[in-house]
C-alpha cells in the first residue's frame, strides 16, 4: 500500500537497491512514528528491558535504524551508538569494556576488521553480551570464532532482525513482506509509506524461511 | 516557533544584556554546582582538595576565583584506577539514564556521555539558534552528513528546527549522491562537512560534468566542523559561492557556531559558562567551559586544551553571547628544536603537492620535544608508481612553510580516512 507523501517529510534516507547502490527514501513522520511502536515491540519481545543496547549502524541507514535506537529507549533499555565502520571498533570496544551490554546489534565486517587491527579478538570484546546481532559476513566471522551470533540484515528499508541465535532474521511482519524474486529478495510495504515498494529488489541475497530471510554466507575477503 | 522573517530564533536569549546573562547563568551555576558536589565524586574529591564548598561560591568571581578544574585526564584517571565507567561525574542514579554516549575520541579513548534523554526541555539552543540565524526555516530540506555515536540527538532537525534532513554518512564516497540529491531537493544546509568531502565534491563535478555552483545554489549555509577547514578546500568551496560557517566544541559541553557576521564561533552561554586561562601575549588562552543546563554528568570547570582568543563584545550580529576563534590544541603542538609546529602549520603545504590535495597527514608526536618533524601523509591511489617525486615534493613545501625539513611516511588515502571518527581524523599520532 502507498500513499502521497505528506509534507514535511521525517526524512530522505537511503537503501540499497538489488546492485547495492543507494536509493533515496522518503519517509513520511507518520510511518517513522508506526515504526518506532513496531521496533519497541520487537524489542520488548527480545527481552532488552532492563539492560544496555548498542547499535552499530551508519547515518544514511537512520530510516532503518531510528526507530530501533527509540525503540530502545521506549522498551526500557540503555541506548549507546557507533558507527558501524573500521574506525570504529576502538569506540564499541570501549563501551564494552566499561559495560555489561545485554545486546550488540549491526556488527559488521569492517568493525570486525577495526577489532582485528587492535587486537581485539571477538570473542573477547562479544563473549559477555546475550544477543549480538551480526550482519552477513560479520556473523560467518563471529560463528567461527566461537560465538553464537543472531542474524541481523538490512533488507533494503526494513531490518531484519533474529529471533534466536543461528535462526532467520525478521522484517516486522505488519510492515513489511520479502519475498523470493528468484535471483533477488524483494520487498512490499504493508501499511503507507511516502515511497512506494511493491516487490521492490534489494540488496540482500539469500533464502526466505518462515517469512525471515537466511542471508547467503559471505565467505571472508582475502 | 518564531515567525519566519525573525533574525533570532530567540531574540530575548540571544541578545540579552550582559549583565542579564551573567545573572542568568549565576542561577543557574548555583542550580548545578550543589549538584554536581553532592553527587559526583570526582568533581567531590577536586574541590575537598581545594578546600572549597559549594557554599563558598555566590558569585560568578568566587566561582572563577576559587573552584579546582578538572580535565579529561582526570576523567580517564578516575574511571580507570576506580572501575566508574562515568569518570567520577554521574549525578544520577545509572538505572535512571536512558542512554550512554560517548565523546568523539580524537585524543585517544574516547569517554563516556550519560544521557537523559527524553526529559524536560529548556529552550532550544545548540544548532536550531545557529541555523535559525543562517536563514534555514521549517520545511527546508537540510542535508546531514554525519556520524551516529552521539545517539539520537539529531533528532532536534525535525523537532526544533522542523526540517527535513537528508542522511548521508560522513564518507567521500557519498558526495556523488549528495551531489545528486542537492539538485534534486535544493536543501538550505549542510550539517557537517570538511575538507576531504570537498575535496570529493569537486571529483564528483568533475567526472560527472555538474556545476558546483549549481549544487551549492539553494544553500545559505554550509557547515564545517571537526578540524579548520584546509586553505585549499575553503579556496575551493568559495569559488563556489559556498557560504561556510566553523562550528567547534566548547569543551565537551556542548559546541559553538560561526554567525552571519562571521567574526568568531558564538557559543550559547545560557548553557555554557566559558572561560579562557593562562592568557599569552597573543591573548590564546585555553579554553575552559562549565555545563549550566546538565544536571546529569555535569563539567565543572573543563580544561578543553583547546587554545581560543575570546570576546564578550556584541558581535555585529547583535547578539551578546561570547565569541571564540580556535587556534589549536596545546596537545597538538610538538617543538622541533625549539621551532613550534601546529597541525595547521604543515596542513597548506601538504594539500600543496597534488598527490596529497586530499590533506591527510598526522604529526607523529612521540614527545613534545623532538629532534625532527615526523609527518604520515596520505596520496591518492594514482600516484602509487611516483611515490619518490611525492616524498621530495612534501619535504620541499614543508621546509618551506615551517623552516624545517620532515620526515615523511607516505600511506594511501584510505588508510587515514578510516582512522577518522570519522568528521575528522587524529591529526596528531604518538606512533
Amino acid at each position: 500500500m502507498t500513499a502521497p507523501p505528506a509534507k514535511p517529510l521525517w526524512a530522505v534516507g537511503s537503501y540499497a537497491d538489488e546492485h547495492g547502490r543507494p536509493e533515496p527514501w522518503e519517509i513520511s513522520h507518520d510511518e517513522i512514528n508506526r515504526d518506532i511502536g513496531v521496533a519497541t515491540q520487537v524489542l520488548t519481545e527480545l527481552g532488552v528491558a532492563g539492560g544496555r543496547v548498542l547499535w552499530c549502524s551508519m547515518l544514511s541507514q537512520a530510516g532503518q535504524h531510528w526507530p530501533y535506537v527509540c525503540g530502545t529507549v521506549l522498551a526500557g533499555a540503555k541506548l549507546s551508538c557507533a558507527d558501524s565502520t573500521y574506525g570504529e571498533a576502538l569506540r564499541v570496544s570501549m563501551f564494552l569494556r566499561l559495560m555489561d551490554y545485554d545486546a550488540v546489534f549491526g556488527v559488521t565486517p569492517a568493525l570486525l576488521d577495526g577489532l582485528d587491527a587492535s587486537g581485539r579478538a571477538p570473542a573477547d570484546v562479544f563473549g559477555g553480551v546475550r544477543i549480538v546481532g551480526a550482519h552477513p559476513g560479520a556473523y560467518e566471522r563471529l560463528v567461527a570464532a566461537g560465538l553464537t551470533p543472531w542474524r541481523v540484515a538490512l533488507c533494503g528499508p526494513a531490518i531484519a532482525i533474529g529471533r534466536a541465535p543461528g535462526g532467520p532474521a525478521y522484517v516486522p511482519e505488519g510492515e513489511w513482506e520479502l519475498a523470493d524474486l528468484g535471483a533477488t529478495i524483494g520487498i512490499t510495504a504493508r501499511q503507507p509509506r511516502a515511497t512506494t515498494f511493491i516487490r521492490t529488489p534489494i540488496a540482500v541475497r539469500g533464502t526466505i524461511a518462515d517469512g525471515g530471510v537466511v542471508p547467503d554466507r559471505v565467505a571472508p575477503s582475502a | 516557533m518564531p515567525a519566519r522573517d525573525a533574525t533570532y530564533f530567540n531574540t530575548e536569549i540571544e541578545t540579552m544584556a550582559r549583565a542579564d546573562l551573567e545573572a542568568l547563568q549565576l542561577e543557574r551555576l548555583l542550580e548545578v554546582i550543589p549538584i554536581a558536589y553532592e553527587r559526583a565524586p570526582l568533581i567531590r574529591e577536586a574541590w575537598d582538595a581545594a578546600k572549597v564548598h559549594p557554599r563558598d561560591i555566590r558569585t560568578l568571581d568566587d566561582f572563577r576565583e576559587r573552584v579546582p578544574f578538572i580535565d579529561k585526564d582526570a576523567v580517564r584517571r578516575f574511571r580507570d584506577e576506580r572501575g566508574d565507567p562515568y569518570g567520577g561525574l554521574l549525578c544520577v542514579d545509572p538505572a535512571d539514564l536512558t542512554g550512554v554516549g560517548s565523546t568523539s575520541g580524537t585524543t585517544g579513548d574516547p569517554t563516556l556521555v550519560p544521557e537523559q534523554w527524553g526529559g524536560p526541555l529548556r529552550e532550544p539552543s545548540i544548532i536550531t539558534r545557529d541555523l535559525w540565524g543562517w536563514g534555514v526555516r521549517p520545511g527546508d530540506f537540510v542535508m546531514l552528513v554525519l556520524f551516529t555515536f552521539r545517539g539520537p540527538t539529531y533528532g532536534l532537525f525535525q523537532h526544533s528546527l522542523q526540517t527535513t534532513p537528508i542522511l548521508f554518512d560522513f564518507d567521500p564516497a557519498e558526495m556523488e549522491r549528495f551531489c545528486e540529491l542537492s539538485r534534486q531537493y535544493r536543501p538550505t544546509a549542510v550539517y557537517n562537512f570538511g575538507s576531504v568531502l570537498i575535496n570529493a565534491v569537486k571529483d564528483v563535478c568533475d567526472r560527472r560534468g555538474f556545476d558546483p555552483r549549481d549544487v551549492f545554489s539553494s544553500y545559505v549555509g554550509v557547515t564545517f566542523a571537526g578540524e579548520p577547514l584546509s586553505p585549499r578546500a575553503r579556496a575551493l568551496a568559495e569559488s563556489w559561492g559556498v557560504e561556510l560557517y566553523e562550528h567547534g566544541n566548547v569543551g565537551d559541553v556542548t559546541g559553538s557556531f560561526e554567525c552571519v557576521a562571521h567574526d568568531g564561533l558564538h557559543a550559547w552561554e545560557d548553557t555554557v559558562l566559558v572561560e579562557g586561562i593562562e592568557e599569552d601575549v597573543d591573548g590564546r588562552r585555553e579554553l575552559v567551559a562549565t555545563a549550566l543546563n546538565n544536571h546529569t554528568s555535569p563539567l565543572i570547570r573543563f580544561r578543553s586544551d583547546d587554545i581560543v582568543r575570546l570576546s564578550t563584545d556584541t558581535c555585529a550580529c547583535g547578539r551578546t553571547h561570547v565569541r571564540m576563534w580556535p587556534v589549536g590544541r596545546k596537545s597538538d603542538e610538538v617543538l622541533v628544536d625549539g621551532l613550534s609546529v601546529l597541525p595547521l602549520d604543515v596542513w597548506g603545504a601538504v594539500e600543496s603537492v597534488d598527490a596529497c590535495a586530499m590533506g591527510l597527514f598526522q604529526i607523529i608526536r612521540t614527545a613534545r620535544d623532538v629532534d625532527r618533524l615526523r609527518l604520515r601523509v596520505g596520496y591518492a591511489s594514482d600516484w602509487s608508481s611516483k611515490l619518490d617525486g611525492v616524498r621530495d615534493g612534501v619535504r620541499a613545501a614543508v621546509l618551506d612553510a615551517t623552516g624545517t625539513e620532515p620526515d615523511v611516511e607516505l600511506v594511501p588515502n584510505d588508510a587515514l580516512l578510516r582512522l577518522g571518527p570519522p568528521h575528522k581524523i587524529p591529526r596528531v599520532s604518538k606512533s
